[in-house]
């Protein structure tokens, strides 16, 4: 009996695997990588360096300035919004996103930096509040929230390419040894103890917003030391096990397992306990063009109070309030706002040249890792290699790089060959400075080596196939968590308000750089905001 | 020597089989291409031992030639026609051209060895001896052929193996003989090189397999066409036609009235005045043959993926024949684009929707299998209407079909499962949603050959090895469905 989907399948691939190459072949074609530099405006944001500004030719009042147009400066923008119209959002960058930027192509739209928000804490109710007005939640069951199924990640959702072959998941395990799977399971149930720990005052153990995490003592003593030296008291030395939690530091923290703290590599495992109706607790949400898609929901009601393309260079405290310097690309002319209260919703090595006050901290305190990402545009298709199939994160054992997302993952239609896949890569082995350097010297071409050197690994044919590669360098993409910094006294200092009259919110006050911090740090400075205008 | 006579018969006759074999599986009715394959082919042996009387000097190294030869033209024949199959029109001029050629020279192969051999053995002896050998090993191919070598090598790979084994032969007796032998070096040198090409054409069995899909239909392959989502093959038999697409069947005219009538006339045909259809999937118009027999529909939209398939069920005429000019209905729209894509903002509702996608065998097809796709069902089905999906088979993918039942339950469907049997197919089930309970009282219409109020009625009940066993559903964010389908399906497989 002939069934309906008979036993020709494996001939039918191996007949696709035929077809393809001819195909792939005739579509070999020069491409032309085009590199771009730095963040949103390179050029416009190192003039802060110079300083070279004629001075003002205009002048305004308003209640609020917000400084910076990331995700922490739009949400004190969208919860300002719900008392008031009076402030005005300055950003530097053509558009606001910040660090969640995204972009797109023909071919699908894609994210420049942050991609994906893990399921929220029950108890982070801001978030959930922006979420459900976003329709990412749809509504409640059994009192839990019903996530968009569209925004949840589809499946697949992760593979590993390891022993020449894509395993499900990306804890290793395909032709890991056993006792190297022992090590990795007993690790795993040691984070999961943490993730369902209570300190001593009775607050959980971790959890996000980081500041709400428990202070008993014998929980932050973990900050004082390395993710490499906890696992090396716990006995942990497979090489597997290693390998999977420097890749969870880098992914989180763009930080090695010899600079990240302890406390926040714990905290990558255990602060995330999110529930929902209708996805397990370590589900994401995903767009194809990342966070940008949250962006584009925080600043809905946002546009008459932002300003693009307005690089602010000084905060000048006076008896009535403050004073807001900025620069207007534009017009290419500065101009002052006289303002109640600012919220420096920028980075402090920014925040640094903007504010002459002391704050009472050292701001070589606050570290970040350079990043290099890729869009890759592929007209042809990836060729596959044996296991999972394509998946949202494809990621490879032993590589320095996090491998690639597909950004067409969220689609629902057929797939089709034509792909864009984002390549992330946080750049490790040395001081950022030193990195940093070495990243804006580095050429386009030479980063593209760089990239189609570790993507042969799992796509030997990769170079035939792609049409273009794009690359960003994020010089100060994320916020370290090395140890003693996020419970040491600098990062609390730096957050404390000046004089009442200049507030801060921006994820590396949380010395760790999320969705979640930077939306908690916006709003939390939005209340104290309010409360005096 | 005599063990080469052994050899040689037993490579003799598989070349034989092979080639009848590859008749039937390409041009189909074996029995025709077995018995005229068989007759040529010892007609040919015939005019073999006709020419040998030609051969005069050297017989050892004419001997040797022609194992050489037989080891080539035998070994790469089934690779050779494989190929040809779809690229040449005159098939069967080759197809029989290499039978005689293969015939004629290992009907020189006995005469010769004979002659060879008659100086050293006595005459009755060596008839004795030869023609034991000869029928042993006709006996001993026609056991292996079937019970180890199809099975286990595959007709392309037997070939070659038994071209390398004949040319063997060749190099043993030439090392054997060496000194009897003019040119002896030439011979055996040309012996490795086929020896290597053989070897090469065994290693590469499997690509040829892969490029060359005939072996994959029972019957003879009519329509081939690769459209950017599909490779769609149509096959015509002695008696059906068949539509495959990526190697899957879709239906066989002789029994697809069963497949089409159980999908559509136990939802259908309890509607009162359906007027507005919707069709997903199902391009080749046969889903829309059967809506049309009701008279108060006023119009289908049919969204189909590929306009290959919709564009040759419009325009062929035996498949129009099949789906009687369904598709040049004017009460039809045919829409080719991604259903799922199509649907989310589509705003029209529909009385009656058919859902008659691939199984879901990857990730991709799997989608239009979750909760989110019945959701958007749900929000364009009429309050009184009825949806009917293609649940693969309940008793091969047990698990699978009731998945699809759970889903459409979670996604708010009252449901209703039911199954038919399709001979070309095997159990196959279908699962019907409701929004609110469908009193039954059908109404169908009339001349249909499978459903009928009696014989609706047993397929809503399942025996004991289909019932329900599953209760999860399969959702985007976890496609529990694609894995449970291809485990199912390949431990049935298997
Ligand atoms: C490569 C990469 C991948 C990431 N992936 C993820 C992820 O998947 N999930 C996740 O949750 N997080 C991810 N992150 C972290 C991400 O940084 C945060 O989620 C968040 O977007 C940070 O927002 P922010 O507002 O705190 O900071 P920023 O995004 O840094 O916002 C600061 C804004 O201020 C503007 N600005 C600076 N100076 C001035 C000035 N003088 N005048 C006016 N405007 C100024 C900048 O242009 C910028 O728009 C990733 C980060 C990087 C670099």
């Amino acid at each position: 009996m002939i069934t309906r989907r008979n036993f020709v399948t494996r001939m039918a691939q191996g007949m696709a695997a035929s077809l393809a190459w001819p195909a792939l072949q005739s579509c070999k074609a020069p491409f032309h990588p085009v590199a771009h530099l730095s963040g949103p405006n390179f050029k416009l944001g190192h003039r802060l360096r110079a300083m070279n500004f004629k001075a003002p030719t205009a002048e305004e009042q308003t209640d609020v300035v917000i400084i910076g147009g990331g995700v922490a400066g739009l949400s004190a923008a969208r919860y300002l919004k719900k008392s008031t119209s009076t402030f005005v959002l300055l950003e530097l960058g053509e558009e606001t996103g910040g660090n969640a930027m995204g972009g797109s192509n023909s071919i699908s739209a894609y994210p420049w930096g942050a991609h994906y928000l893990p399921l929220p804490n029950d108890h982070d109710a801001e978030l959930i509040t922006f979420l459900r007005e976003a329709n990412a939640i749809t509504g409640y069951e059994n009192n839990l929230p019903v996530y968009n199924e569209y925004f949840l990640c589809f499946d697949p959702k992760e593979r590993l390419f390891i022993n020449q072959y894509w395993q499900d998941g990306l804890v290793p395990h395909e032709g890991v040894p056993e006792k190297d799977r022992g090590e990795i399971e007993s690790f795993l149930a040691l984070m999961h103890d943490f993730k369902t720990k209570k300190g001593s005052d009775g607050r959980e153990a971790f959890t996000i917003p980081v500041e709400e995490s428990s202070q008993d003592p014998e929980l932050l003593k973990w900050d004082a030391i390395t993710m490499e030296e906890f696992l090396r008291q716990h006995h942990f030395s497979s090489p597997y096990l290693l390998w999977y939690v420097a890749y969870c530091c880098a992914d989180d923290f763009g930080s090695s397992l010899n600079d990240t703290s302890a406390w926040a590599g714990i905290h990558y495992f255990a602060s995330r306990k999110g529930k929902s109706a209708n996805a397990a607790s370590d589900a994401v949400l995903t767009w194809p063009e990342g966070n940008f898609w949250l962006v584009k929901q925080l600043r809905q009601n946002l546009e008459p109070n932002i300003r693009t393309g307005a690089l602010a260079y000084d905060v000048i405290e006076n008896a009535g309030g403050v004073e807001i310097l900025y620069f207007d690309d534009k017009s290419q002319t500065s101009r002052k706002i006289k303002a109640r209260a600012v919220i420096m919703a920028t980075p402090q090595f920014v925040s640094q040249r903007l504010l002459k006050a002391d704050r009472g901290f050292d701001y070589k305190t606050f570290q970040y890792a350079p990043w290099m990402v890729a869009n890759i545009t592929t007209t042809a298709g990836l060729v596959e290699r044996k296991g999972e199939p394509l998946s949202w994160d494809n990621v490879f054992y032993g590589s320095q790089s996090l491998g690639y997302v597909n950004a067409l993952n969220q689609r629902v239609g057929m797939s089709s060959p034509e792909k864009v896949i984002t390549y992330y890569q946080p750049l490790l082995g040395a001081d950022p400075v030193t990195l940093r350097t070495r990243a804006y010297k580095t050429t386009a071409e030479e980063w593209t080596t760089a990239i189609l050197n570790d993507l042969t690994k799992p796509h030997p044919e990769i170079e035939e196939t792609i049409k273009d590669v794009n690359i960003w360098i994020w010089g100060h993409g994320m916020i370290k968590p090395v140890p003693n910094f996020i419970w040491g006294d600098h990062r609390s200092r730096a957050a404390n308000p000046v004089d009442n009259r200049i507030f801060f919110a921006h994820s590396d006050l949380s010395g760790i750089s999320i969705f979640e911090e930077a939306f908690y740090q916006g709003h939390k400075a939005a209340r104290a905001v309010l409360n005096i205008v | 020597m005599l063990i080469s006579v052994f050899v040689v018969a037993t490579c003799g006759l598989i070349y034989e089989l092979v080639a009848g074999t590859l008749a039937s599986y390409l041009l189909g009715d074996s029995v025709t291409q077995f018995s005229t394959i068989i007759g040529t082919y010892l007609f040919a042996m015939g005019i073999g031992s006709y020419l040998s009387r030609f051969l005069k000097n050297n017989l050892l190294s004419w001997f040797i030639t022609i194992e050489l030869m037989v080891g080539m033209v035998g070994g790469f024949s089934a690779g050779v026609l494989f190929i040809l199959f779809e690229q040449v029109i005159y098939f069967r001029v080759i197809l029989y051209s290499l039978v005689i050629l293969t015939g004629t020279l290992v009907g020189l192969e006995l005469p010769l060895l004979m002659r060879i051999l008659k100086d050293r053995i006595e005459f009755s002896d060596l008839v004795s001896r030869i023609f034991t050998f000869d029928y042993i090993g006709a006996l001993f191919a026609s056991l292996l052929f079937p019970l180890i070598l199809i099975p286990y090598l595959g007709l392309l790979r037997t070939s070659f193996f038994f071209g390398f084994l004949n040319v063997s032969v060749a190099w043993v007796v030439a090392h054997r003989f060496q000194h009897d032998i003019k040119g002896y070096k030439k011979l055996k040198w040309s012996a490795v090189v086929c020896l290597a090409l053989l070897g090469t054409g065994f290693a590469l069995s499997e690509k040829l397999t892969a490029l060359s899909e005939t072996l994959t239909y029972p019957d003879k392959i009519v329509y081939a066409k690769s459209s950017p989502y599909q490779r769609i093959v149509l096959t015509r038999g002695t008696n059906d036609w068949r539509l495959f697409l990526n190697g899957n069947l879709q239906f066989s005219s002789l029994d697809e009235y069963r497949y089409h009538e159980a999908l559509i006339h136990p939802g259908l045909g309890r509607l009162d005045h359906p007027e507005n259809v919707l069709v997903l999937g199902g391009g080749d118009g046969m889903a829309v043959r059967e809506i049309l027999k009701y008279p108060s529909i006023k119009k289908i939209t049919l969204v189909d993926l590929d306009n290959a398939v919709t564009d040759l069920f419009r325009s062929n005429a035996s498949l129009r024949n099949l789906n009687q000019q369904s598709l040049l209905s004017p009460k039809i729209q045919v829409i080719n684009q991604d259903a799922f894509v199509w649907i989310r903002d589509q705003q029209e509702t529909f009385d009656f929707i058919t859902v008659d996608f691939p199984d879901p065998s990857n990730y991709s097809l799997g989608k239009l299998y979750t909760t989110t796709f019945y959701r958007e069902l749900y929000r364009i089905l009429s309050p009184a209407g009825c949806l009917v999906i293609q649940s693969t088979s309940p008793f091969v993918a047990r698990k699978s079909f009731w998945i699809v039942d759970a889903t459409l339950k979670k996604s708010g469907f009252l449901t209703q499962a039911y199954h038919c049997y399709v001979p070309s197919f095997g159990e196959w089930g279908f699962v019907l949603g409701f929004k609110q309970k469908l009193d039954v009282p059908y109404h169908f219409p009339a001349g249909l050959k499978f459903i009928s109020e009696s014989t609706v009625q047993p397929l809503y009940s399942f025996p004991p090895d289909m019932t329900v066993t599953e209760s999860a559903y399969n959702t985007l964010n976890n496609q529990v469905l694609v894995n449970t389908f291809e485990k199912e399906w390949a431990d049935y497989t298997r």
